[in-house]
């Protein structure tokens, strides 16, 4: 597939990049004491690592990622070629998207080791929201890319979807803590659903609801990159 | 058989500024037509349009055949882009962008036989961020040359080039309309125009005010007579001045005009001080259409 091109310069790109291996990498990394911290049990640890790999090695990379190649004018440049503009988007993130699923299973793998954690029930749940996961975070740092002047300014545009869902989206503590009527609302948070449906591979957690949750963030990213995705830098 | 097909071309930005107002041309296979115009004349946003990046906002555009931006996939393996600012990233090596470039390509050059082209072999394990603007130039050309096009764009292919690389570039081109690839060229070099272009049009303010072979262009515009007037006698022709203490005579008959004048300095015994004479030159056509246009 003539996308994977892009794809394999890029993943050149982020090993030359120390900014983009630290925020994937090693962050991460740095989170599992406070993660554990906050509960000491497997399954929660997975889960929260999970999403923290989506918000920085998926979303905030990407939205660098995309900034930077925009105004370098590779993707002006990217656009005058074969490849379509779903491939060009698809190219840019599989690095990133390849490094997100090495460390989910790598953390997936070492933390049920050492905590001994049974194997998933339901494992296609936890396919599903990884899966579902990297898709609307893809999307979201593409249509956060278009707000976005330089890639310095990537810190501060991505700060509230990676605030609002470090906290909102029940990372350190389950929702159910909190009074239902704001519980309700953080549940349409975009990484809520994927949480819940990592949870439900090993408990009974509703599915239904995050799947739809899921599916209504995946449809509005798709519109927004449509609409407002941005190929040349603004002027 | 024609190539490109321009037929009544409008372009509109979203704050409604026409840049573009119903141009119309046409490329034949295996022939040079550059667009010349003066700064914000809109032949990139001509451009553009032909390459299928956005949709006219009026008319029709036709690449091979086709539509280039509703058939972009029937299009695209078959022209070869070299954009006025293309990019790279700056930590890939020239070896790498090519190799990245040519694995989106149905059927791509060898790297190595796309740098040697351009002269950048010697370049190939640099990073980009390490290369001269001419030199990122010439990478913009092998990329836009890796598929083996049958059309070449070209914007400004030779800005920030050296005298020595811009000669070697006008060669490769030449070569390429030897084979028989048709390129349509935009530049403000006019030189490069007259040198290497078959045909050419002029564009002013989104429309084309002259268009033809560089002799039919440059036809309809005075030849040009200039010197330093005599003091203290009237002169036989009707001058301009320009405040530099010369005049200048223009003229669609050069060899009558002067003779003329030359005679009548004769008969009275002055001398036309640094007289010089021309025959319209495609600058002094194009400086016409951009003050007659002002």
């Amino acid at each position: 597939m003539k996308a994977t091109a892009v794809g394999q310069a890029e993943l050149k790109l982020f090993w030359r990049n120390r900014t983009a291996l630290f925020n994937s990498l090693l962050l991460p990394l740095l989170l599992v004491p406070a993660l554990m911290a906050a509960d000491a049990d497997g399954v929660p640890l997975i889960v929260g690592l999970t999403g923290f790999v989506l918000l920085m090695a998926v979303y905030y990379n990407l939205v660098t990622t995309f900034v930077a190649r925009r105004e370098e004018l590779v993707l002006k440049r990217l656009r005058v070629g074969e490849l379509t503009d779903p491939e060009i988007l698809f190219g840019a993130s599989l690095p990133s998207v390849v490094v997100a699923l090495g460390q989910t299973a790598l953390f997936a793998v070492v933390v049920g080791v050492t905590t001994g954690v049974a194997l998933p029930a339901r494992p296609w749940f936890l396919v599903a929201g990884v899966a579902g996961g990297v898709i609307v975070f893809a999307l979201l740092a593409a249509a956060s890319s278009a707000f976005t002047r330089t890639v310095e300014m990537a810190q501060v545009t991505s700060l509230p979807m990676l605030v609002a869902c470090a906290f909102g989206a029940g990372l350190f503590f389950p929702l159910s803590v909190l009074p239902d009527g704001v519980a309700s609302v953080l549940r349409l948070l975009p990484l809520s659903p994927v949480l819940d449906l990592l949870r439900a591979g090993w408990s009974d957690g509703p599915v239904l609801r995050p799947l739809i949750v899921l599916t209504v963030w995946i449809v509005l990213g798709i519109y927004a990159v449509r609409r407002w995705f941005r190929w040349d830098p603004r002027r | 058989m024609t190539a490109i097909e321009v037929r009544g071309l409008t372009r509109r930005y979203s704050g409604g500024f026409e840049a573009v107002r119903g141009v119309s041309f046409d490329v034949e296979r295996g022939e040079m037509f550059a667009l010349l115009g003066t700064n914000g004349a809109g032949k990139t946003s001509t451009v553009e349009v032909v390459e299928g990046l956005s949709r006219p906002a009026a008319g029709t555009v036709s690449v091979l055949g086709h539509d280039p931006f509703r058939e972009r996939s029937l299009v695209r393996p078959r022209v070869g882009v070299m954009l006025q600012e293309g990019g790279f990233p700056p930590d890939l090596t020239v070896t790498e962008a090519t190799k990245m470039w040519a694995g989106t390509l149905t059927s791509p050059r060898p790297v190595d036989e796309a740098l040697s082209l351009v002269d950048l072999a010697h370049r190939a394990s640099v990073r980009v961020k390490q290369l001269s603007g001419g030199e990122r130039r010439r990478l913009d050309l092998a990329l836009a040359l890796l598929g083996r096009p049958e059309v070449l764009f070209l914007d400004e292919p030779t800005t920030g080039l050296d005298p020595e690389s811009r000669r070697n570039t006008w060669e490769l081109i030449r070569s390429l309309l030897r084979e028989g690839v048709t390129v349509l060229l935009t530049t403000h070099y006019l030189e490069e125009a007259q040198a290497l272009a078959d045909r050419l049009a002029i564009m002013h303010r989104g429309r084309i005010v002259a268009q033809g072979t560089v002799s039919e262009v440059v036809d309809a515009y005075p030849a040009r007579i200039s010197f330093v007037p005599p003091a203290g006698i009237p002169l036989p022709v009707v001058v301009s001045e320009d405040g530099s203490g010369r005049v200048t005579v223009r003229t669609n008959n050069l060899q009558q005009t002067l003779h003329e004048l030359l005679a009548w300095a004769h008969v009275n015994s002055v001398e036309l001080s640094g007289l010089d004479a021309r025959s319209a030159s495609l600058e002094e056509a194009f400086l016409a259409i951009a003050e007659e246009a002002a």
